[in-house]
């Protein structure tokens, strides 16, 4: 069976997607939801585990949409700026080293 | 006309007059009460609680724990509880057969005439009501919180709560409910439970449950409203404040997305329990009451943590469907299909792997990034009224903080006796 993956949804807001823009990443967002852009960054069940604990507002959708959520915003923050430096959405386990 | 509620038995306002009020309590102990009792003798006293007419004696308890029915036979799911500890009650000096005033916010608020003090085991209590006896479930946890002596009797109002702005035009006790009804013109009305704002996922929840109520009655004038029955009580910090629950279900009627003709909205005092199936048949007594005569149950209703199987609430409310006045009326979830283009119903599309859930959770972390949610999925003069809601109410934020849980105006407020 493949790993369960868990998303945890960066909501691009027009701060954002101008960010996207100057780095030439905009192409990097999905689109859900009848038109919100959003950058999906997977956890694996380690991360998804730590990421709870160590962010206690953080709550796993479990019922409906098997998402992490209720991040703060600046530790998303924090994550987008990791995913323009890296160019990339697979930046957790880095991003989690300083937790 | 007789106004005849759960169990079959006649609602009557258990409420004195302001002169009778004070000629009544002279001489009597006085027993402050904490908020989730206050909730409750306001349930009691207006007939929410239909055929109570006071906080339970053993008999009754005994009767729900055993068999989900009150000692006389009505279906009843969950205790009703007065509790003090044993030194309280020889402090106040408390026997059988007296009457005490319980003052709420330092006013007298009701008449309680103690007919009974007894004990009971809250294991079996928390065993029989929310299936488990853990801790961590909160209906345990409130209940392990009650003192160990119970008091069981009739509770009569000494006044009227007054109810604050912004919640004031939405506590229709049950014969002010049966009222607007009849005045509507509703033949059927059904009643979505909440304590959340609204995204369409829930306006859609509505609305196909108006569609599944009205079956087969005439189309030429509306017959049937949705009631929009928001449960105020114990907050948690992180839940949406009220005043953002119950004017945003307003909303969706004054936007237009509902209208007068088809929509509702009201509260019920209560503190939830998270009993799952038990809490389901409490619903269906307490809009019984209400005069409703529809119920919208989704899936793991009034549920928390993995306590309860997703249909076990279904499965309990069909056992007892020939006591309940109230027709259960059961949703499927909605979600947002790109493919379709729409918000629609598990039970309809079938483009299963493009499916999009979106959830109360979800959208408030799309806020909480500072972005504006789509239309389809939040209504956007729902979400104006969140943003003036957490300036106006919430100091700053449109959910439970320490210092809304501190400084907010309670609901209701107990005017002084005037003598
Ligand atoms: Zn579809």
């Amino acid at each position: 069976m493949a790993e369960e993956k868990y998303p945890i949804n960066i909501w691009i807001n027009e701060e954002r997607y101008q960010k996207l823009q100057e780095a030439g990443l905009a192409d990097m967002c999905e689109e859900m939801l009848a038109g919100l852009k959003v950058l999906r960054v997977y956890a694996n069940e380690e991360q998804k585990d730590k990421i709870l604990k160590v962010f206690p507002t953080a709550k796993f959708d479990a019922s409906t949409t098997k998402s992490i959520e209720l991040l703060p915003r600046e530790v998303k923050d924090k994550i987008f700026d990791k995913i323009v430096e890296k160019r990339s959405v697979d930046i957790l386990d880095e991003f989690l080293a300083d937790y | 006309m007789a106004e005849i509620g759960h169990g079959g038995k006649e609602i009557v306002e258990r409420i004195l007059s302001p002169g009778e009020a004070a000629e009544k309590i002279k001489g009597l102990t006085q027993v402050p009460i904490r908020a989730q009792i206050a909730n409750e003798v306001i349930g009691l006293a207006y007939g929410f609680f239909c055929p109570l007419e006071g906080f339970m004696g053993k008999a009754d308890v005994d009767s729900v724990c055993k068999n989900m029915r009150l000692a006389n036979g009505a279906v009843w799911s969950i205790p009703i509880l007065f509790d003090l500890s044993e030194a309280e009650i020889s402090d106040y000096g408390i026997k059988e057969g007296d009457s005490i005033v319980l003052t709420y916010q330092g006013n007298p608020m009701a008449l309680f005439e103690v007919e009974e003090i007894f004990e009971y085991d809250k294991k079996e209590m928390c065993q029989a009501t929310f299936g488990t006896t853990e801790e961590r479930h909160p209906g345990c946890a409130r209940t392990y919180e009650y003192k160990d002596k119970f008091l069981g009797g009739k509770i009569t109002l000494l006044t009227e709560p007054k109810i604050n702005p912004p919640f004031d035009p939405y506590f229709l006790p049950p014969l002010k409910m049966r009222k607007a009804i009849k005045e509507k013109g509703w033949e059927r009305t059904v009643v979505h439970q909440t304590r959340n704002v609204p995204h369409t996922g829930h306006e859609w929840l509505m609305k196909g449950a108006w569609l599944q109520t009205y079956g087969e009655l005439p189309i030429e004038k509306p017959l049937v409203g949705v009631i929009v029955n928001a449960i105020i009580g114990a907050k948690r910090k992180g839940d949406y404040i009220d005043e953002a629950i119950i004017l945003t279900h307003d909303e969706l009627r004054k936007a237009g997305y509902f209208g007068d003709h088809n929509h509702l909205t009201s509260l019920t005092f209560w503190d939830m329990r998270y009993a799952g199936p038990k809490e389901a048949i409490f619903h269906a007594a307490l809009r019984t009451n209400l005069g409703i005569t529809h119920h919208m149950y989704g899936r793991d209703h009034a549920g928390v943590g993995d306590y309860y199987g997703t249909y076990e609430a279904h499965h309990l409310l069909a056992s007892v469907k020939d006591d309940l006045k109230i027709t259960p009326v059961y949703s499927m979830n909605w979600l947002y299909c790109p493919h379709c283009g729409e918000v629609t119903s598990e039970g309809l599309c079938n483009h299963r792997d493009e499916w999009q859930k979106f959830s109360g959770t979800l959208i408030r972390s799309i806020v909480m990034d500072g972005v504006k949610p789509p239309r389809l999925i939040f209504r956007p003069e729902v979400f104006d009224l969140v943003m003036e809601c957490a300036e106006k109410y919430g100091f700053g934020s449109p959910f439970v903080t320490d210092e809304y849980l501190e400084k907010r105006t309670p609901v209701f407020t107990i005017p002084p006796l005037s003598a």
